[in-house]
């Protein structure tokens, strides 16, 4: 087991869990996701230390499943991007069978189009948040990644549903692993978006173009659907996740625990101090530019409000023409495993964060070819709560993909 | 030229609830320091707020009772500011969309007629966490208590329409009489349940210009909250006279000095939409059954107190100022006691007597039942006034029944009519002159006779029937 890969190992043997749906499953967690006991210092200083008194609702389910969690991986600072991220490695170097990866721009799908893997971001709202410990309350959730689309399926099947502790989930429409998964037939209608070549080089449009023409030879249709703002999309989703992002961080203050700054005069100094010391560049930069947006200029903020439910409204729209949309993944050039600033973090989720403002499923899936140099898979998305549907359709692509290009 | 006061309030109630706002911790913030804490209250990683329905029933009962109109749809927002009172740098309140709008309470003015002053709006709010500063050694420290971290508040935000301090104090009696009816919150100043915050500014009279406002903080009375708002109102109008400008910030009353201070300038952070707590959307038919939750409010209750029991309406409105002491008449009169002697007896013999013991009139010893029995006896002439004004005193202190009391004292009153023939003779004997002074026109010398009677008898003698004897044998 690779030192890099996890900050800390499970001691307790795996559970002797013979007939549960997730038996012999093994899962890497991130230390932001609450065991209890374990260490959770969620990649940053500010949490030092911190200790889990519960566990997420998540966590509990999967061991309910029969699920062993082997330890938990690296991560980039309260999960904002993948810069410092393992946990897919942990799925590479075989070290578990399903990584859970914080989804709050795009990580679970970039995580995956990066190694080569499948990466899932369930609809908001479907499966509790609680014991998650994150920056944006509206667009963050357990994202998942794996070999195989089957294995999500399996994942999401143990975890999905109400819980009465999680007061953000949606009322009605939660899916239901029985019912919903498709069966049969799923071919249907992909959507295009023009507007995301203008962000492609030519290399790439014709690698995506190539992925197209053979959805459409294995009997899928393809539509072009236009979102003329579709560059809106990491604006709205950098404004409203550092607003959200500044106010969860004000939690992180020295007083009730976690990191305190040392040899300071008073409570002012102690907050700057601690602050100052307690977050990395990316968290800090994306903090002070919610203060801004929050102190500064909060018309833009709701402005940015405003937009996302249009946006939202748009994308629910193309649902009537199409049954999924078609993007890539990443963008050649964007590299997000070394992305450190906001804005490169913005440049190379690009295609991602669609997902995470509307609150509507989505997946990576890579050309199990594994085509080099450059080989950037797809992602689907598709309209809200139809989760197990999407999956159905993933796992068929990769049967169509398995039996050859 | 004179000055006018524009005042307008923002009033701070602590619910009454079980729990906390956003918790299932006892909402009991005056328990052993951090007793009452959890993950959610102490906003440790990963705890997501679990909004209590108490708190929307007991905020939704107390906005009905301000005669306000419920939003059907309100959320919350965070208040952002940093301090080690507040556990997660943002306060949660409903700053864009509150819960209720556009109520009002009636008071009297000072010129007697009645007005009616409006309440711009009552939203929800958390309340923060208490400091305590200390010294350890020669170093000052800060401890926090989190018990009151969390407890369910609605904050009343009035229209300026207040003019005077007699107003403003006459809008928190109203107020609190209101809110002590409903039952949701229990409305002490002394105790900081109830926390009143002044915003005054002056202007000359009959003008209708807004100037600059101050904020006063700190009152923790209503005579307080007067003295606060006249004394403002004084140092505003001498700063004008001298050409001093008024600056907008917050100033404490301080009741030694009996005069404000400044504090500091007013501080209002941003407020942000909250992604955690969902929005509230309220059905008619909910808001229909929290109206009919609502008991019979004070004012319904004087009319009815007038029109059913023909109790003048100084008496209805004495009997209704508070919830309990209206129960408690109406079961006394329930027990077939004559509403009008029931109403006189509580307010005169009962209250002062609970008053100097620092009773509660519903946990007094002395029931309705109990007070029904003795005046029953007392309208059915078995006791005169003045032997049941000692019963009374003694049910206070003894388990023993009204009639148990009466007979083991001897009070039962003499009408015996040989017996009081008897007495009244022997009185008109003792006292001649007196008698012809009476026959000489002196109708004084009556009553004269009658209390000489009255002490022959030790008080248990009926009047009524020495006054009649008396009176035959006189004339």
């Amino acid at each position: 087991m690779s030192i890099d890969t996890f900050v800390y190992r499970n001691t307790s043997p795996p559970p002797d869990a013979a007939g549960t749906p997730l038996s012999g499953k093994r899962f890497s967690v991130q230390p932001n996701m609450s065991v209890r006991d374990w260490p959770t210092g969620a990649g940053s200083l500010a949490l030092e230390g911190y200790v889990a008194v519960e566990n997420a609702t998540v966590v509990g389910r999967l061991q309910m499943a029969g699920a062993y969690i082997v330890g938990s991986t690296r991560m980039s600072e309260f999960g904002l991007g993948i810069c410092d991220d393992s946990s897919a490695r942990a799925v590479v170097d075989g070290h578990a069978d399903i990584a859970l990866i914080t989804d709050t721009m795009g990580e679970a799908r970039m995580a995956a189009a990066l190694t080569g893997l499948c990466g899932f971001k369930p609809s908001y709202g479907i499966v509790s948040r609680l014991g998650l410990i994150g920056l944006v309350p509206s667009m963050e959730c357990f994202g998942m990644v794996a070999r195989h689309p089957a294995d999500i399926t399996a994942v999401l099947g143990a975890v999905v549903g109400p819980d009465e502790n999680d007061f953000s989930m949606v009322v009605d429409g939660i899916p239901d692993p029985g019912a919903e998964k498709g069966d049969g037939d799923l071919r249907g209608s992909f959507g295009v978006v023009p507007e995301i070549l203008e962000l492609l080089g030519k290399e790439e449009i014709k690698i995506f173009r190539e992925n197209l023409k053979w959805l459409e030879m294995n009997g899928w249709k393809v539509h072009e659907v236009s979102i003329p703002d579709f560059a809106l999309f990491p604006v709205i989703h950098n404004v409203i996740g550092s607003v959200e992002a500044s106010s969860s961080g004000g939690k992180y203050d020295g007083v009730r625990y976690g990191y305190r700054a040392q040899g300071t005069k008073n409570w002012n100094e102690m907050y700057l101090k601690t602050r100052d010391e307690a977050f990395g560049f990316l968290v800090k930069t994306y903090f002070m530019q919610g203060a801004y947006f929050q102190f500064e200029n909060y018309q833009a903020f709701e402005n940015a409000c405003r937009i996302r439910a249009r946006l939202l409204r748009e994308t629910q729209r193309l649902f009537e023409e199409v049954d999924m949309l078609v993007l890539p993944t990443r963008r050649h050039g964007f590299p997000a495993d070394t992305a450190r600033s906001v804005k490169e973090t913005y440049e190379a989720f690009s295609f991602t964060v669609l997902s995470n403002i509307t609150g509507q499923p989505a997946i990576h899936l890579s050309n199990p070819r594994g085509g080099k140099p450059f080989e950037p898979g797809v992602q689907l998305v598709c309209p809200h709560c139809a989760d197990f549907r999407l999956l159905s359709v993933a796992e068929q692509l990769y049967a169509c993909w398995k039996g050859g290009y | 030229m004179g000055y006018e006061a524009v005042i307008g309030l923002e009033i701070h109630l602590e619910l009454n609830c079980m729990t906390k706002m956003f918790c299932n911790c006892p909402n009991l913030p005056g328990d052993e320091p951090n007793l009452n804490t959890c993950p959610i209250c102490l906003w440790f990683p990963g705890a997501i707020p679990q909004f209590s329905h108490e708190t929307l029933e007991k905020a939704v009962i107390t906005s009905l009772a301000l005669n306000c109109e419920i939003q059907k749809e309100s959320a919350f927002d965070q208040k952002v500011y940093y301090y080690p009172d507040l556990p997660k740098g943002f306060q949660l309140s409903q700053a864009h969309r509150p819960l209720a709008r556009h109520g009002w309470l009636d008071i009297i003015g000072m010129d007697g007629r009645t007005r009616r002053l409006r309440i711009r709006h009552v939203h929800m709010e958390e309340d923060v966490a208490k400091l305590v500063h200390e010294t350890e050694g020669r170093t000052p420290i800060s401890l926090v208590d989190f018990n009151r971290a969390g407890v369910p508040l609605v904050e009343i935000v009035t229209e300026p329409d207040m003019r005077s301090p007699h107003d403003a104090m006459e809008f928190i009696r109203a107020l609190r009489m209101q809110i002590r009816y409903a039952g949701s919150a229990d409305c002490s100043m002394e105790a900081g349940t109830m926390r009143v915050d002044a915003n005054i500014s002056i202007r000359p009279e009959a003008s209708e210009v807004m100037n600059t406002k101050v904020e006063v903080k700190n009152m923790n009375s209503i005579r307080h909250l007067g003295d606060a708002i006249a004394y403002e109102m004084q140092r505003q109008e001498a700063c004008v006279r001298n050409g001093e400008a008024i600056v907008l910030h917050t100033r404490l009353w301080d009741p030694d000095r009996r005069m404000t201070t400044p504090m500091r300038g007013k501080f209002e952070g941003p407020c942000v939409p909250d992604p955690s707590v969902p929005a509230i959307r309220l059905s008619e038919e909910w808001i229909s059954e929290m109206k009919s939750r609502l008991p019979e409010m004070p004012g319904e209750k004087v009319e009815r107190f007038i029109n059913q029991y023909g109790l003048s309406r100084d008496e209805a409105v004495m009997m209704s100022s508070e919830r309990d002491l209206s129960e408690y008449f109406e079961s006394v009169v329930k027990e077939n006691i004559a509403p009008r002697l029931a109403s006189h007896w509580v307010a005169t013999q009962l209250l002062p007597l609970i008053r100097e013991r620092q009773q509660n009139i519903a946990e007094s010893p002395v029931t309705p039942a109990r007070l029904a029995a003795l005046l029953s006896m007392l309208a059915g002439e078995e006791i005169n006034t003045s032997s049941a004004k000692i019963v009374l005193t003694q049910l206070f202190e003894r388990k023993d029944s009204p009639e148990a009391i009466v007979q083991m004292s001897g009070f039962s009153q003499v009408s015996d009519k040989d017996e009081l023939d008897r007495l009244v003779d022997r009185v008109m004997a003792d006292n001649p002159s007196a008698v012809e002074d009476f026959r000489n026109g002196q109708a004084k010398a009556l009553g004269f006779l009658i209390g000489r009677a009255m002490q022959a008898s030790q008080g248990k003698a009926n009047p009524k029937m020495i006054r009649e004897i008396l009176t035959k044998k006189l004339g």
